[in-house]
């Protein structure tokens, strides 16, 4: 265990483990408004019946 | 195992999710610019978001393990190195400041502003061949997962692959960048927790200590002749040569490899861009490291266990085994997370190379500009062509050795080229187009015939992948110097485009 190679894979694995628990809370919380404002604008670049515009 | 009605639940919940999500995309799209880049309007945390989930396969998950099992944690070495060159192009915005900044679509299209069109439109073919044949085991390997972890018998593996393709043609044809950016979003929680999950249940069920101990014992018996679990550059591991292959090759991917690329091109600007790079790095680690310890949680339990059973090998042993460790529940959320991952990958996938056969192969050779329903129209035939394709490729190639590798080169075959290309466009004002001619043809060499003598060739006769993927970059920059020194051609400046 005093392996400087298994020391640097354990603690790569387990700040991988925690930093992907992070991300999908941050990140999802995050990217989520960033969806939410990304349809908001198209719904806005849309015309009021509906369809998409006409190419 | 038989999955619990529970599982499947959880599984079909999702799939509809999905696909409902996706299609629902489909009313924003309002031309080409909204089909493939999402009309450059992506922000930085929905862009960490598609780039993680695109880049984060099923695929991915299996060759990582397949490394795992069979080389141990040295074999999570990539990971490493392509987080260190996400950071690094992060920080200095090497490559792909000034190829955002450009305001192109795709790759080759810079060549054209910097080059010309037929070094474009070569490019472009480079691209095209390495990409679908890189993407070509895709479902492959995913169907092999699903069938091995979940326990349908293996005649069911072409209906399962036929079935992801369909769901993810669905959305991806109707929506384009934009569902795939919908559906990635989905695809990158649920993927993040599945993978979370996993882990901390492989781990409390292996044992680390035992996982650690075992791999040691495992390679101090062998005599040190199997590969070291732990130091990637020993000689029985990966060694040297190969590593400083990685090095090149793994900066070559974060500043080349077109899907990565695409995310880059379709942000609101090239500080965007940068930032989106240096946040997503270490997730890159976690790719390659965390399905490569289920793969080592594999080779420890199998070991303890009378060794493989048979019917399995170092690629579905990972399946099988997570097939023990999860319970009623927590399987199903893994398997809908690795129908997320393999619909987000083979999704954002088929739109990149649609992208670039219709934007850098078929374009510059029609006389008259398609309208912009023809535009569309011309994008989702190539999307369902290369379905096709996908699905006879599939099902009829045999990897000849280790699924890595195989990816690797045939990422290689434009890797070299493109990379020596864009280097030197970038920051080389002599390049000019005959240099451009003489990489990217010296660049394709050692790939192609990695491929096609190791297709025919017996294992001791084989080309190391190392060998065939470092020759190609080496040539390509060989290439691009003759020939630019050498030739007469006049070099081109390229001229930025505001953001």
């Amino acid at each position: 265990m005093k392996d400087p190679y298994v020391i640097a894979w354990t603690l790569l694995l387990f700040s991988s483990i925690a930093w992907y628990g992070f991300l999908v809370f941050f990140i999802g919380i995050r990217a989520g408004r960033e969806m939410k404002t990304l349809i908001k604008d198209l719904t806005a670049a849309r015309p009021p019946d509906g369809k998409p515009p006409a190419p | 195992m038989t999955l619990h009605p529970l599982d499947w639940i959880i599984i079909v919940g999702y799939v509809i999710g999905c696909l409902s999500a996706g299609l629902w995309m489909r009313r924003f799209v309002r031309g080409v610019d909204d089909f493939t880049i999402a009309g450059r309007e992506v922000h930085v945390n929905l862009g960490i978001a598609s780039l993680a989930a695109t880049e984060m396969g099923l695929v991915t998950v299996m060759y990582t393990a397949q490394l795992g099992y069979s080389k141990g944690f040295a074999g999570a070495t990539m990971g490493v190195i392509m987080a260190v060159g996400f950071l690094f192009v992060g920080y200095t915005g090497f490559v792909i400041k000034p190829l955002r900044n450009a305001g192109v679509m795709t790759i080759p299209e810079l060549f054209e502003k910097r080059f010309s069109t037929r070094v474009r439109w070569l490019a472009g073919v480079f691209v095209a061949l390495g990409g679908l044949l890189n993407m070509g085991i895709f479902l492959r390997l995913g169907g092999d997962f699903l069938v091995h972890a979940t326990g349908m018998p293996a005649s069911s593996l072409e209906l399962v692959m036929t079935l992801l393709l369909v769901l993810v043609l669905l959305y991806t044809v109707v929506g384009g960048m934009l569902s795939v950016l919908m559906t990635d979003y989905l695809q990158f929680i649920l993927v993040g927790v599945g993978i979370v999950i996993t882990s901390v249940m492989v781990v409390a069920h292996i044992g680390w200590t035992n996982l650690i101990t075992t791999m040691q014992s495992t390679w101090t018996a062998s005599g040190g002749t199997s590969p070291h679990p732990f130091n990637p550059v020993h000689p029985s591991s990966f060694g040297w040569g190969y590593i400083l292959w990685m090095l090149v090759f793994q900066l070559a991917v974060v500043t080349t490899w077109q899907t990565t690329i695409s995310r880059v091109l379709a942000t609101k600007d090239s500080a965007t861009a940068t930032k989106m790079y240096r946040r997503v790095s270490f997730y890159f680690v976690g790719r390659f490291l965390l399905p490569g310890l289920w793969g080592a949680a594999a080779f420890v339990y199998f070991t303890q266990h009378g060794g493989l059973p048979a019917g399995l090998d170092s690629m579905t042993a990972m399946p099988r085994y997570l097939g023990v460790v999860l319970p009623v529940g927590l399987m199903g959320i893994l398997v809908a997370s690795m129908i997320a991952a393999e619909m987000s990958t083979i999704s954002g996938y088929m739109l990149t190379w649609a992208t670039v056969i219709y934007n850098d192969i078929i374009m510059p050779c029609l006389k008259n500009p398609l309208s912009n329903k023809g535009q569309l129209l011309l994008t989702r035939m190539i999307l369902l062509g290369i379905a096709v394709f996908l699905l006879f490729f599939g099902l009829w190639y045999q990897l000849p050795g280790s699924a890595w590798d195989f990816l690797a080169v045939t990422g290689n075959i434009y890797l070299a080229s493109v990379f020596t290309l864009l280097i030197a466009g970038l920051y080389w004002p002599r390049a000019n187009s005959t240099g451009a001619y003489a990489a990217l043809i010296l660049g394709a060499i050692g790939p192609l015939t990695f491929l096609i003598v190791n297709a025919r060739a017996t294992p001791g006769h084989q080309i190391a992948a190392e060998v065939a993927g470092g020759s190609s970059f080496a040539l390509a920059f060989l290439g691009m110097i003759v020939g630019s020194l050498v030739s007469r051609a006049p070099a081109k400046t390229l001229q930025p485009v505001p953001a």
